[in-house]
């Protein structure tokens, strides 16, 4: 999941970069925040603390980063998302 | 009404007839307005023969719908956009997805539609189906949200107050002059009974996780 360790030095890194898309969870007004943390817990891996933190960040700021990697990945991890009705988009990296 | 407790190792609420039969119904719409069968035929409807040419061409038409951004806000709700600002991504993802997340969706709401199905007071819901059932609740309440116009978390603070006013004025005969909405307020009520389960059903799910992981 971090793709940061898996850069290469020189110039592997550009096109990485390039490559690089993340998958946002956005803020909404029906979506229960245990149910968030344990999606989060449940389909990230995340440990329960991690968890609530990102979920506390969905809440108060609007959204949260939860994955980046390649764009076939991200549309696995929105579609996934999706799924449990959370409201989750993808975008390159850095956009 | 009582919300999901843990009995023997499953999650079991307590609805009356009445709340079964809206709940199960309220189900079975979703699953309807995601293009699934209608639930309660539990044979498989017979297909009527088609040749190949139909075939192909009933194909073709669900790709062309796949593709196109849904028009009822419900259901882009329940299938979003995966990038708002990309058609080209959206379009691809809804493209690879969105046949899927129909049918997973569809499938959930069936299994709890089937829960509410069985007789006696209880609704039981299996440790191994809770998330899916909980899934299954945040679609139905996502459609409900968006017919309630619950846009913000302010939307959905002032909903519990609106329908606390509007009982009151149903009771003491005020609601001409407070022009209240009854089937707003009625849509309200089942969106916050099945808040209240949902929460007490993940809730559920987090104890017994826990507890397992523990052991």
């Amino acid at each position: 999941m971090d793709h940061q360790e898996q850069l290469e030095p020189e110039g592997d890194v550009v096109t990485r970069l390039g490559d690089a898309w993340v998958t946002i969870v956005w803020n909404d007004p029906v979506n229960l925040m245990n149910y968030v943390t344990h999606v989060f817990q449940s389909y990230f891996g995340f440990t329960r603390h991690e968890a609530e933190a990102r979920m506390q960040e969905v809440h108060v700021n609007g959204k949260s980063v939860v994955s980046s990697g390649g764009r076939e990945k991200m549309e696995v991890d929105v579609q996934a998302m999706h799924g449990y009705g959370l409201w989750a988009t993808m975008q390159r990296s850095g956009q | 009404m009582m919300g999901f407790i843990e009995r023997d190792g499953m999650a079991v609420a307590e609805l009356d007839d009445d709340e079964r039969a809206v709940v199960a119904r309220i189900a079975a719409d979703v699953g309807l307005l995601l293009g699934g069968e209608a639930f309660g035929m539990h044979a498989e409807p017979e297909r009527p023969e088609r040749d190949e040419a139909d075939e192909i061409f009933a194909h073709l038409m669900g790709l062309e719908e796949s593709l196109a951004e849904p028009d009822d806000p419900a259901i882009l709700r329940l299938l979003p956009n995966a990038a708002p600002t990309d058609r080209e991504v959206s379009d691809e993802f809804r493209r690879l997805t969105e046949s899927d997340l129909r049918d997973i969706k569809v499938a959930r709401l069936h299994v709890m539609w089937a829960q509410l199905s069985e007789d006696g007071p209880y609704w039981t819901v299996g440790a191994d189906e809770a998330m899916a059932t909980a899934a299954a609740l945040t679609d139905i309440r996502l459609v409900l949200a968006t017919r309630l116009s619950l846009n913000t978390d302010e939307d959905a603070d002032r909903l519990h107050t609106e329908i606390e006013l509007a009982e009151h004025a149903l009771d003491t005969d005020a609601d001409d002059e407070l022009m209240v909405d009854p089937e707003r307020v009625w849509l309200g009520m089942l969106y916050q009974a099945l808040t209240w389960l949902q929460e007490s059903l993940v809730a559920f799910v987090m104890t017994f996780e826990e507890r397992n992981r523990d052991e």
